[in-house]
């Protein structure tokens, strides 16, 4: 069989998604298998047999992975060795100066630097903020700390000079003496060239510590990879790249999975034509929200991860504890939803596994939302009497019946949800109203459509493959490499020929990783004097800086109403070269539906029968509610609720007074009308 | 009869005006223009009830607590709600009128639903200046509250007819830095702004009277669990003391004292045998002193309590007049504000250390150790760095101190040495740990550190306000006491002098100024731990 395939694989902490379009022909594919975390490369084959492939029949593999994110967040990070300037190694021990927590003596006060004392060495050499030589890297001092690192015997080294960003020379000069004795070397100016010493070294170091994994992984994934097979992988600004460079910079897979969720929720709301939309993915211990405007992604340059700073271009997606396996509990007479979560073990009361907290999941099975005598996706039956159980003695201490206290669970919990879409679409002065709701993963629609109403959102969309979702976005994802570049130039003081130079650098770096003809897109970062953080100008015409500077302030006025004359300064320039996934061959995702293998398009057989009807209870009392099988969902046809929708992974939920149409692409276009 | 509010609209609300609240703070930090916002978060937001009772607070910083808690109701005394119309903005920055020192300046937004007052939108900033004898305006020769720069009573900046120009020009023409304070009253202004408009859409989902009700149960829940901590305290009288270094007009040490007095779910807390008003900006309001209470209750007994007026309640906090903590509001205050809320912490952890020396940290970096550098850049613009320098955290029950940390009533940042480069005439030379700093202990107090700046132009303003110069970090338990704060100029030729904790002086071009913060104290004595390392050799 020919390799006439293109395949995305989401590898995430429990599952492994896993959807196959065809080149021609055949019928779009999808799974989803349980993660085998032992053996990465095991997993991606078992995902591909699920499919009933073998990777020789796979032209064109994109890969979606936790392994970066799970290394980070359980410290499972090698040894590194960190060469700063002189005067400057125990910057990754003073940070930022602040405590961890506010209101809390017991818990550390701080993570302890990630390199220890032994490990931090100093060279002498010095750059000012503008790139010049204050002192030459200073030969003697070099030696010294290349002795020092041989007898340290790591594997890893992160190079992180002051004022790099400005001038990569003594970084770029220390690298060629490290080659040759060690088997890795971050550089900072590499890894983030930006200004803020503490955050580009934590940065670096970080990045450091996980090419050991990244290198191991990789290369094992090259040598079973078939020769002709394309092999990429999902990184965090929200589009694909060669496995080379990730193996240099591990770092770029940090938020791989989520990128690719919204990644494909920014790809449906171009197809759609949405101008705003939120991307709304709930799972069991986090609900993850990211604005799309214009269909693409926010992407921002700055988050935490297992308590350490990250610094690069990523989708700017903002997780909450907030999930299915929240606990809820009564506490001085407010109902609290987490921050306490059952997690995946013993997980929900309803899991049977021996929790019996109640939680948002046990919630959802008492109001008979979840359909316990369905068996979920990896065996799991639910247990109602055990969710009724666990949330009776909550009902009784609210002296409410246990249908009423789960109401309220679902109340609080999405309050916390509208406070995270809130925060997301604040911080870009956007009124949230107007966007639409994305909703997808496994909770996502069950809860979506409540969510908007208490936003003040009046379209919900549950797009085809909602619950394979990232492993979408891994299929329909476009070439691109994105870099920020610190430059620090005043309006006063334009420099048109210094800036094109830069410009030509970080395009020529950019389009030096690509084959093929690349699009470039730019986004100009500019405060005024003295402003902290820099306001995104997209598209920015540099040719004419007073046109620059207006636009500038239109945004500024838009997002913080007001703007005056003074001047400004671009802080710095964030580039993205794309390179156009190809789109050779039939498939599209419309043949795939989140049933599973085999599952029918929605141009086959449908039925408007329910499949059966069971007892829901909404704010309004319990009511018969007809459930429907998605696969086999009428498109086209607007149909009331209460109703339910479901597959093998997902339940959409859509309440009295709202209504759903299936369009023909798959997509579960929901009006949130007004509860009746 | 009280309105009722069920629990699950209680917490929606909560949520809700929470989130109103964390807004506010998004748009001062990403649009204001004092360094000290921008780089290091000395801001912080409130929502009130229509009494001024604190209801929600965005981006905490602990000391702002006192001044959210009181400030509105204490601008009512001043201001009848008969004059607030929607679409005002007052200024106000008076220590005596529920604050702390004049750069925090508090801007108040009075919020209408239907004609009638549901509540207040508050945004506190640090103002990077306002006015008085020197740039930064910690005027450390400071005697009277006149000399420390622009007082600013209540003042209708804002209406619904747009800015008042002419106070504005009269508040822009008392400060530095025109432009930049235009700034963060615009930011501050657009971020009530946006309070009122999320506070709308509430009323409107909600409807006004589940609102107020709401608001009313929020105060009634943080009461029961600040009883709820309390009433799990033994009853009992406690007394805690510690000290200022000096007056900040080089007199002797200052004393703190404190007696606790548990009852119940009940406590009073009696600062009546402090000392008498220092003659120095060493002074501080009974509102700074009411939030250090606070602070300490929550971070020892219950920090999941909600900040809201309702905490106070089961408190009763005495001062005298005339005191430190008190001094009546001719008396200079600016560092009181950092450096004495700080010693009143102190003086309440000692005295619970009586009672619950496992829930009791040893004494930490309890001073911002501030260092205002102000001069002119090589492009001829004026430039002011404000600087906090942590140190080691004092070391508790089963853990070491942090390095290089701030504690307790603050949390601001630092300033990276890039962007001092970058934006003052200043080299930062080295940043280290104080290595040796931290006191022994069976379990060691925290380092200190050890940053330097050289002076890049020809004449700088330099002025101190830290403590912990002469009074060290205690050890508890046994412990040892960390390291004392240094500050030392050393001269383009070489020679050394220390600087004092509070003091205003001129380098020039060449200069260094070397900051060696205090280290941590140490918990339980130093053998305890030699000994269980011997005995777990020996088995």
């Amino acid at each position: 069989m020919a390799a006439n395939w293109q395949v995305g694989i989401d590898i995430g902490g429990t599952f492994t998604d896993v959807i196959a379009r065809p080149l021609a022909g055949d019928k779009a594919r999808s799974a989803k298998v349980a993660t085998r975390p032992d053996d990465r490369v095991k997993g991606l084959l078992a995902a591909l047999r699920a499919v009933s492939l073998e990777w020789a029949d796979v032209a064109d593999l994109v890969l979606g992975t936790t392994m970066i994110t799970n290394a980070i967040v359980e410290a499972e990070l090698a040894p590194v060795a960190l060469i700063s300037t002189l005067g400057f190694g125990d910057t990754l021990a003073i940070g930022r100066q602040n405590r961890a927590h506010l209101y809390r003596l017991d818990p550390p006060a701080k993570m302890p630097a990630q390199v220890p004392p032994g490990l931090r060495f100093e060279v002498a050499e010095r750059l000012d903020h503008e790139g010049r030589v204050l002192q030459a890297l200073d030969e003697a001092s070099v030696e010294d700390v290349l002795a020092r690192i041989r007898a340290a015997n790591v594997q890893a080294v992160a190079v992180s000079l002051l004022h790099s960003y400005a001038n990569p020379a003594h970084e770029l000069a220390l690298a060629e003496r490290l080659r040759p004795i060690v088997a890795h070397v971050a550089l900072s100016h590499q890894v983030n060239p930006e200004a803020r010493e503490y955050e580009r070294a934590a940065t670096t170091v970080l990045s450091a510590s996980l090419m050991p994994l990244a290198a191991t992984q990789i290369d094992r994934m090259q040598a079973v990879r078939p020769a002709g097979a394309r092999l990429h992988l999902f990184h965090s600004a929200g589009g694909m790249a060669a496995p080379s460079l990730l193996r240099e910079l591990p770092l770029g897979l940090a938020m791989s999975g989520p990128a690719a969720g919204v990644a494909a929720a920014g790809h449906i709301a171009r197809t759609l034509g949405i101008a705003q939309a939120l991307s709304f993915d709930m799972g069991g211990t986090t609900t993850d929200v990211c604005l799309i405007a214009g269909g693409r992604a926010q992407v921002g340059n700055d988050r935490m991860l297992g308590g350490r700073p990250i610094r690069q271009p990523m989708v700017a997606v903002h997780s909450i504890g907030a999930g299915g396996g929240s606990v809820a509990r009564l506490d001085h007479g407010a109902l609290l939803v987490g921050p306490q979560s059952a997690g995946a073990d013993p997980g929900p009361a309803c899991y049977g596994r021996g929790g019996t907290r109640p939680t948002v999941s046990d919630a959802n099975l008492v109001l008979g939302y979840l359909d316990a005598s369905r068996v979920l996706g990896d065996g799991l039956k639910l247990d109602a009497g055990a969710a009724r159980t666990a949330i009776k003695p909550l009902a009784a201490q609210m002296q409410v019946s246990i249908e009423d206290a789960a109401l309220g669970i679902i109340r609080v919990a999405n309050s916390a949800m509208v406070r995270a879409l809130g925060r997301i679409t604040v911080e870009q002065g956007i009124d949230g109203r107007g966007c639409v709701l994305l909703a997808f993963g496994g909770a996502g629609p069950m809860h979506a459509v409540d969510v908007a109403r208490e936003f003040g959102i009046s379209r919900v969309i549950v797009p085809d493959n909602s619950s394979i979702f990232s492993a979408l976005g891994c299929v329909s994802a476009d070439m691109s490499y994105t870099r920020q570049q610190t430059l620090r130039m005043a309006s006063a003081a334009w420099d048109a020929a210094r800036l094109e130079r830069l410009r030509d650098e970080l395009r020529a770096s950019l389009v030096g990783r690509l084959q093929a003809p690349a699009e470039i897109a730019e986004v100009a970062l500019i405060r005024y004097r003295g402003q902290s953080y820099a306001i995104e100008v997209p598209e920015p015409d540099f040719s004419d800086p007073g046109a620059l500077g207006r636009a500038f302030q239109v945004l500024h006025n838009k997002l913080y109403g007001f703007a005056t004359d003074e001047p400004w300064e671009l802080q710095a320039l964030r580039m993205t070269a794309t390179v156009p996934r190809a789109t050779e061959g039939a498939g599209g995702g419309e043949g795939a539906a989140g049933g599973g293998e085999g599952a029918p398009a929605p141009s086959g057989p449908t039925s408007e029968t329910p499949h059966k009807t069971t007892l829901c209870s909404f704010a309004g009392g319990a009511i018969k509610t007809p459930r429907f099988d998605r696969a086999i969902l009428p498109v086209g046809k607007a149909m009331p609720g209460p109703l339910v929708v479901e597959d093998a992974f997902s339940t959409v939920i859509v309440p009295p007074g709202a209504t759903l149409t299936q369009d023909d692409g798959g997509n579960l276009v929901i009006s949130c009308g007004v509860a009746p | 009869m009280k309105p009722k509010v069920d629990p699950v609209t209680l917490e929606v609300i909560r949520n809700a005006l929470t989130a109103t609240a964390e807004e506010m703070s998004l748009v001062v930090m990403r649009s204001a223009r004092s360094p000290l916002l921008r780089e290091a978060g000395d801001l912080s937001s409130a929502m009130t009830d229509a009494g001024g009772f604190l209801i929600a607070q965005g981006r905490d910083v602990p000391m702002h607590m006192g001044v959210m808690s009181f400030t509105v109701r204490e601008f009512l005394k001043r201001v009848p709600p008969g004059r607030l119309a929607a679409g005002d903005v007052w200024f106000v920055n008076l220590p005596e009128l529920g604050g702390n020192h004049l750069p925090d300046v508090k801007a108040i937004r009075p919020v209408f639903a239907g004609g009638t007052l549901v509540g207040f939108a508050v945004s506190l900033a640090h103002w990077a200046d306002i006015g008085g004898a020197v740039p930064g305006s910690y005027v450390t020769q400071a005697r009277d509250a006149w000399a420390e720069g622009l007082r600013i009573p209540p003042l209708r900046l804002c209406s619904a007819a747009g800015l008042d120009e002419e106070k504005l020009g009269l508040v822009l023409a008392n400060v530095r830095g025109a432009d930049e304070r235009r700034g963060d009253i615009l930011a501050q202004i657009a971020a009530t702004r946006a309070a009122d408009e999320r506070m709308q859409q509430i009323v409107a989902r909600h409807g006004r009277a589940v609102v107020l009700a709401a608001m009313a149960a929020i105060h009634d829940r943080a009461e029961a669990q600040m009883r709820a901590a309390i009433g799990a305290i033994p009853d009992g009288s406690y007394q805690g003391e510690d000290w200022l270094d000096d007056d900040a007009a080089g007199g002797p040490p200052l004393a703190i004292r404190v007696t606790v007095t548990i009852h119940g779910d009940g406590a009073r807390f009696d600062f009546c045998e402090s000392d008498d008003a220092a003659r120095g900006p060493i002074n501080t309001t009974p509102f700074i002193t009411a939030a250090s209470v606070y602070y300490v209750m929550k971070v020892l007994f219950g920090p999941e309590i909600q900040p809201s007026g309702g905490c106070y309640r089961p408190f009763e906090v005495l001062t005298r007049p005339g005191s430190v903590l008190q001094p009546g509001f001719e008396r200079p205050v600016v560092g009181g504000n950092h450096e004495t809320s700080q010693r009143v912490a102190d003086a309440l952890f000692r005295a619970f250390a009586e009672v619950c020396p496992e829930l009791v940290s040893a004494g930490g970096p309890t001073t911002s150790g501030l260092l205002l550098f102000g001069g002119r850049r090589s492009d001829g613009v004026w430039s002011t760095l404000y600087e906090t320098h942590g140190g080691g955290e004092g070391a508790r029950i089963g853990r070491d101190g942090a390095d290089a940390v701030r504690v307790h009533m603050s949390n601001v940042m630092n300033t990276p040495a890039e962007v001092i480069e970058a934006e003052y005439p200043l080299r930062v030379i080295c940043q280290r740990l104080r290595r040796g700093s931290g006191g022994g202990g069976a379990h060691k107090g925290g380092e200190g550190q050890h940053r330097e700046y050289q002076v890049l132009c020809d004449d700088m303003s330099v002025t101190s306000m830290f403590e912990r110069r002469v009074v060290a970090p205690y050890g508890l338990c046994g412990g040892e006491a960390g390291a004392l704060f240094r500050v030392t100029i050393i001269g383009a030729d070489g020679r050394e002098t220390e600087m004092a904790g509070k003091e205003n002086l001129h380098l020039g071009r060449g200069d260094v100024v070397r900051v060696q913060s205090c280290g941590g104290g140490g918990y339980g004595p130093v053998a305890a731990k030699q000994d269980q390392g011997r005995q777990k050799h020996e088995t």
